[in-house]
């Protein structure tokens, strides 16, 4: 196990330096020059020529390569373009609104759709799980834009349920902040979820040994929840393991409609603003976190499928 | 496995309930004082230290905090400058080139922990304070973007930045021959040429008095950590710059009052009810950050913010189609302003393109050809007025009956003149591009500019570029044409005719169509000699004339600002240029009270 985790971790590197290289050809030769940017309308080319030396711009790709592997090793990647503050700052600051809004989003969902799931794999081809199927299938044809839109205009600002949009700091005031935004983020990924899960739970309902469960003359409700109910996790903690490192990240579209200061947030700005070593430091984060998803999701194999092997 | 799976559903209940529950919790806005006031700003504040205030969003939060040494009358129009920090307009001498400044005595910076000799307590600003902020501003190792309003016209400043540059850090107690400290409440700033429009500089937000303390003590961290003399005081607990910023009065502000003269009609618009009142006229304001529109409009809907600006989408909803306000909200006290907003959208030539060099006649035609129109009607609701040269209404030289024959649309003149510029229905020439910054809007503005070309002949390709590569081919001089907006800095029409001179060309200044006119030169400069009034009118009229005659570029709209204002929040005046105006606002809690139930 010990060692099938270091060979995991060693092949993260090539995988990595390709990641690197994609990230540095696509902000140093499609980008365009972020020096103007930076300096506004008004900049000289004295000015332009002594920030573009100040920031290495002047020096060889390949030792501009190598800074941004040695940012890329210590995770700092210098401050903003737009803000000048510490980009890592930003993250750190960041962090908590969208985990906040990901992890309470993510929760929810993922105890529902289980939920729902199992009933509706239990009932399958019975009136329920139909309606269950036809629920999600509507669900899931209305764009979360237009739950953003409908949450805003009808629930916050005719009724009064929700704050329109904003954020404090701080507990317990953040939470009614981000319950709209939670409950959209459940009601967007609710039929995905379930619609998965009810997939994964029957693709095991017709495997050999339910077969041979009921002809031992096991009851149905303990071949559902011992048997396949087990069995139909594999999937299922694949799908939901290599999401747990991207809720750090919260939601770009929800963070933006309401106004949250999260990471979402953050990269609209630099979107926007073209502020590059913000992005940079996005992308290659939601790289590393890609690959750590991966690479948890592997060793969690194990533990939950003795029949999975590390070698 | 049940009692797991019921667990699941217990925690999953007990977390939707706690999220739904805690919605109705109590908010930071019910403990407001009474009288705040609610603004919006459009997008984040990249930060609140004034060398780096260079938007439209940074400016009136920096301005909150900090004060310059003059401001523009709040009521009076046109615009007047008046004394800030200083205690009087300055006195220049008689060849135009030096001015000496008086500042006002017992003026305090906001107490804060950055003043250790003081115990926190804030201290006196002094002249060297006001020479200390703007040798920040030439610092090149601050790299502020508001270096251009000072670079070549203060004695020595240029040399004190190169001499910076060259080291590792700059040496603020190297003296600066143009920036003079005569005494603890006088400076005297001796420039390298007259300039009528230096005064102007020391109104913008760039040069705002900072204490060196706070610079020092805060270092990389003073852009979140603003100590300066204005009415409010950064509440930096409770704010951030990407959602919220909380401003608090300022406990130690001095005695300043709300203007005793005002505009005509001001009186009667209520807007003299508070004259010679102490300012600020409120305890707090609250500006909330919003990334996109529809938040921001259901807020004001709701009474949430007091103040705003109308988003595209919800226009036809709010105004009515001879320009009023519906009556909805006229029937909830809603008041409507429109005000010109100094700007000019274009699209630009280049002139040292062979094909636009030397054929005005082609420039001309594709100027008929142009219908802003639609531009008008799709892309502003309405919110814009057809542009006949490059000078704003409202600014000086500005004629509404400029008529130079090549504005505003005609298709059959602009057939005629292509065929004189030798492209019969555009036969002969090639396709021609057309450079804008990649954006919805721009998209669309440059595919409707496309379709209106074809109408004669000429064809368009669109080249979508991001800002970075958009200004890169600018400077390189590497387009044939470009779409392009320029916002006034200050209220004078220099600032458009700036934009062809040819000493001004890319990448040393904003002459972006590369136009070089010997006689347009002349007059430029003669104009620069000349203080305000009838004969620098004249110049900048003829000039005007002359720009629309060559067509350096097809000049488009000038928008117009549409303010919508809640019936509780008194003393609202449209004023561009100024960002401190919040310090005049006024609630009538008591209306407001009775308006939201």
């Amino acid at each position: 196990m010990t060692g099938y985790v270091i060979r995991r971790i060693l092949y993260t590197i090539p995988i990595l330096f390709g990641v690197s290289l994609i990230i540095f050809f696509l902000f140093h030769w499609v980008g365009g020059d972020p020096v103007l940017q930076m300096l506004g309308k008004h900049a000289t080319p004295d000015q332009v020529a002594e920030l573009r030396h100040e920031l290495g711009f002047d020096q060889p790709k390949w030792k501009q390569y190598l800074d941004y592997l040695g940012q890329l090793a210590t995770f700092e990647f210098g401050r903003s373009y737009s803000t000048r503050q510490r980009i890592s700052e930003m993250i750190l600051d960041g962090i908590g609104p969208s985990f906040l809004l990901a992890s309470l989003g993510f929760l929810i969902t993922l105890s529902l759709a289980i939920i729902i799931a199992l009933v509706s794999a239990y009932y399958r081809g019975k009136w329920i799980d139909r309606a269950v199927v036809l629920i999600c299938v509507a669900g899931m044809s209305v764009s979360a834009l237009a739950y953003i839109l409908f949450g805003q205009y009808f629930l916050a600002y005719k009724l009064g349920w929700f704050p329109i949009s904003g954020y404090e700091k701080g507990f317990p005031q953040n939470l009614a902040y981000v319950a709209m935004p939670v409950i959209i983020w459940v009601m967007v990924g609710l039929g995905w979820d379930v619609r998965f899960f009810r997939t994964s739970i029957l693709d095991e309902t017709y495997k050999d040994y339910v077969r041979t469960a009921r002809s031992k003359g096991l009851s149905e409700k303990k071949i559902f929840l011992k048997h396949i109910l087990k069995n139909s996790m594999i999937p299922i903690i694949t799908y939901v393991v290599i999401q747990i490192p991207f809720l750090i990240l919260g939601s770009f579209l929800l963070e933006s409609f309401f106004s949250i200061p999260g990471i979402g947030s953050i990269t609209i700005d630099a979107i926007n603003n073209s502020d590059f070593p913000v992005l940079k430091a996005m992308t290659t984060l939601i790289s590393v976190l890609m690959i750590f998803g991966n690479l948890m999701t592997d060793i969690l194999y194990t533990l939950v499928d003795p029949r999975v092997r590390l070698q | 496995m049940i009692r797991k799976v019921g667990l699941v559903f217990g925690i999953m209940t007990f977390t939707l309930a706690s999220v739904v529950g805690l919605s109705g919790c109590t908010s930071e806005r019910n403990q407001d004082p009474d009288n705040t006031v609610y603004l919006a700003l459009g997008a984040r504040v990249d930060s609140l230290d004034p060398v780096f205030a260079d938007d439209a969003y940074s400016n009136p939060a920096v301005a909150k905090v900090y004060e310059t040494l003059y401001q523009y009358h709040y009521l009076k129009r046109p615009l007047e400058l008046e004394p800030l920090l200083a205690a009087k307009l300055p006195q220049w001498n008689s060849k135009k080139d030096e001015l000496t400044i008086h500042l006002k005595k017992g003026v305090l910076f906001q107490d804060d922990a950055a003043f250790k000799k003081t115990k926190g307590k804030g201290r006196e600003v002094t002249a060297s304070d006001v020479v200390y902020s703007f040798m920040r501003l030439a610092d090149p190792h601050l790299r502020s973007s508001g270096w251009w309003i000072f670079d070549g016209k203060i004695q020595g400043l240029d040399a004190w930045r190169k001499n910076a540059g060259e080291k590792e850090q700059a040496n603020y107690d190297t003296p600066v021959e143009g920036l003079e400290v005569i005494d603890q409440y006088t400076l005297k700033i001796k420039l390298t040429a007259p300039s009528h429009q230096f005064i102007y500089f020391l109104a913008m937000p760039f040069t705002s008095v900072v204490p060196r303390e706070a610079v020092d003590f805060y270092g990389e961290d003073f852009r979140r950590n603003p100590v300066g003399t204005g009415p409010y005081v950064y509440h930096r607990k409770q704010s951030n710059l990407n959602s919220k910023l909380i401003f608090d009065r300022n406990p130690t502000y001095r005695e300043a009052f709300y203007p005793k003269v005002g505009g005509p009609g001001d009186k009667k618009e209520g807007l003299l009810a508070d004259a010679g009142k102490p300012l600020p006229l409120n305890d707090r304001l609250v500006v909330e950050v919003f990334q996109e529109s529809q938040p921001m409009w259901l807020k004001f809907m709701s009474g949430d913010l007091d103040l705003s600006g109308i988003p595209k989408d919800n226009f036809s909803s709010v105004i009515k189609k001879n320009g009023d306000l519906s009556d909805e909200m006229k029937a909830q006290g809603v008041k409507l302003e429109k005000t010109p907003v100094p700007d000019l959208t274009f699209v630009g030539f280049n002139l040292l393109d062979p094909l636009f060099k030397s054929n005005p006649d082609l420039r001309r035609a594709m100027s008929l050809a142009y219908d802003e129109n639609p531009v008008i009607e799709i892309f502003f609701n309405g919110r814009a007025v057809a542009a006949k040269g490059v000078i704003p209404p409202g600014m000086d030289g500005y004629r509404k009956d400029l008529d130079v024959g090549y504005r505003p649309h005609d298709l059959d003149r602009a057939k005629k003149l292509l065929a004189k510029a030798g492209y019969p229905g555009g036969k002969g020439l090639s396709e021609i591009e057309y450079l804008t910054n990649v954006s919805t809007t721009g998209r669309q503005m440059a595919e409707l500019f496309q379709k209106q070309m074809a109408k004669i002949g000429i064809r368009i390709k669109v080249n979508l570029t991001t800002w970075p590569e958009f200004t890169k081919a600018i400077d390189n001089k590497n387009f044939q044409l470009f779409g392009m907006g320029w916002k006034a800095d200050y209220p004078d029409s220099e600032n458009f005719l700036q934009l062809f001179y040819s000493k001004n060309q890319t990448p040393y200044g904003s002459n972006y169509f590369n136009f070089k006119n010997t006689k347009f030169d002349a007059l430029y400069v003669e104009s620069l000699k000349l203080k305000p009034g009838p004969k620098r009118t004249k110049l900048y009229e003829q000039m005007n004339a002359m720009i629309a005659r060559e067509v350096p570029a097809i000049f488009s709209v000038h928008r117009m600002g549409y303010g919508l204002i809640r019936p509780w929040l008194k003393n609202y005046k449209r004023i561009e240029f100024e960002h401190n105006q919040a310090k005049y606002y006024r609630i009538d809690t008591n209306l407001r009270k009775k308006k939201k139930k």
